[in-house]
């Protein structure tokens, strides 16, 4: 028991790791794409929204797979062990990525167009117009949708198992096989809900915080 | 420098084939309190929105204290460079009809944000002019409240006090009293009033017709995108001319 435990706890690691890392990525690159997906620029936009439909249209597992392969088989790169990880959250970022982008577009386009005329009328550049006035409220607004990604977020950690990254959920899969015995996953699960719930509540937090103003 | 602070020149405005504005010509100087009166679709917003560059015009001129804006290069306007325009932008301000005020930041910071990060004032005097104008609008104790906190009436004070915080020489209003119930509209108009005894120069588009009666030196009546009358007020609510007459009895019966 004791020896399964930290087993799994090294796998939460990982988990951990997977996710602080995806976020840390996939939020900025996600206003990015959001950005894209509202140019004017037809060729930017169109890009953007293939790019968007496939992220969103094909399994994120089949994604992990190709950006792993993909340096071999497109230009014949030895794919190194400590590859696999990186591939990981490659493949994390752009798909959350595209996730995020849209609840960003969703958050900007429901700002008032008030708010950029009186920024203008006040002087602001577009730069300040959008990260001081706008964007704050485009954050606040988009909370719940966000906290939804984050949970999915989570759990989706366990698809890295595809490339054998040792995650949590493939090591407690290794555990159960072993045993004969699915304890191993059930513990697995309490890991998760936890996870999610330390989530939950800190985005709940950051919801509370920003409810000083409508 | 010349008086005039604003020269409008036959402005031509139209929105996908309609015409809104037709050659409309307009102009204010230090110290004038210009009233925009006419019925609704009129072209006065719109009239108020192409001075302060919000909407494009398609053809005419925009002088502010001598400095061209748009002039018109065959039959189609020409902005300045975007620095020119952004220096002229700071000859006025603009009042909302529904405030637009940032509901993330308090007033105090709704009213000394620009002048800190867009004029570059120095925070603490940029603090002191806040509170001196939220004084003066009778809002001393609202500095650390939200704007969801206030009501409309509050809201569209503190929304005076953001535009005069910059320094402005001319203030718009478009409509301020439009959103707010006959009591509220009474301590907006009572500030606008202060201001204008402050000899402040204001063009207000409004359909509180006894308020721009007391207020203004002028009052402008406006109707399918041209300028009908330009007159003082009593002379406008004197009129012979019948649609005046017919616009204004409405409000007065």
């Amino acid at each position: 028991m004791a020896t399964m435990l930290s087993q799994l706890t090294g796998g939460m690691v990982v988990s951990i790791e997977i996710f602080l890392l995806t976020l840390l990525f996939s939020l900025p690159l996600g206003l990015v794409v959001a950005f894209g997906r509202m140019s004017k620029n037809g060729i930017i936009k169109g890009i953007v929204k293939i790019y968007i439909a496939i992220m969103r249209g094909t399994p994120l597992m089949l994604q992990l797979i190709v950006v792993y392969f993909a340096p071999f088989y497109v230009f014949g790169i030895k794919i190194s062990q400590s590859y696999r990880f990186v591939a990981v959250i490659i493949a994390f970022s752009i798909n959350y990525a595209a996730y995020f982008a849209e609840i960003y577009r969703a958050g900007i386009e429901s700002i008032p167009i008030g708010q950029y005329e009186a920024a203008k009328v006040l002087g602001y550049s577009r730069v300040q117009t959008f990260f001081k006035i706008i964007f704050p409220q485009v954050v606040k607004r988009i909370l719940p949708p966000v906290t939804n990604e984050t949970i999915t977020l989570v759990k989706d950690t366990s698809l890295a198992f595809v490339i054998a990254v040792a995650e949590m959920f493939t090591i407690a899969k290794q555990i159960a096989a072993k045993q004969a015995s699915v304890s191993a996953l059930m513990v697995a699960g309490l890991f998760y809900f936890i996870f999610n719930y330390v989530v939950a509540f800190a985005m709940e937090a950051l919801e509370k915080k920003l409810s000083y103003y409508r | 420098m010349s008086d005039k602070l604003l020269e409008l020149n036959s402005i031509h405005k139209s929105f996908a084939g309609v015409t809104v504005l037709e050659d409309i010509s307009l102009s204010v100087s230090r110290g004038e309190v210009v009233s925009i009166i006419g019925p609704s679709g009129s072209g006065k917003s719109t009239l108020l929105r192409c001075a302060t560059m919000l909407n494009d015009i398609d053809s005419g001129e925009i002088i502010y204290m001598g400095r061209k804006a748009a002039t018109t290069v065959d039959g189609h306007a020409v902005y300045a460079p975007k620095r020119e325009l952004k220096e002229i932008s700071k000859f006025f301000g603009l009042v909302f009809q529904n405030f637009n005020l940032f509901p993330h930041y308090s007033v105090l910071k709704n009213i000394m944000d620009a002048p800190v990060s867009v004029a570059h004032v120095d925070r603490n005097e940029a603090k002191a002019r806040a509170l001196t104008l939220l004084d003066q609008f009778g809002l001393s104790d609202k500095a650390d409240a939200y704007p969801c906190e206030l009501s409309g009436g509050q809201q569209q004070r503190v929304s005076i006090a953001r535009a005069l915080a910059l320094k402005p020489e001319i203030l718009f209003f478009d409509e301020p009293t439009s959103a707010l119930d006959p009591e509220l509209t009474g301590e907006v108009l009572k500030v606008i009033k202060q201001l204008a005894a402050e000899h402040m120069t204001m063009i207000i588009v409004t359909h509180e017709m006894q308020f721009a009666r007391e207020v203004s030196d002028r009052i402008v009546f406006i109707e399918n995108g041209i300028v009908v009358a330009d007159d003082s007020p009593e002379a406008i609510f004197t009129s012979d001319n019948t649609r005046v007459r017919e616009f204004i009895g409405k409000f007065n019966s």
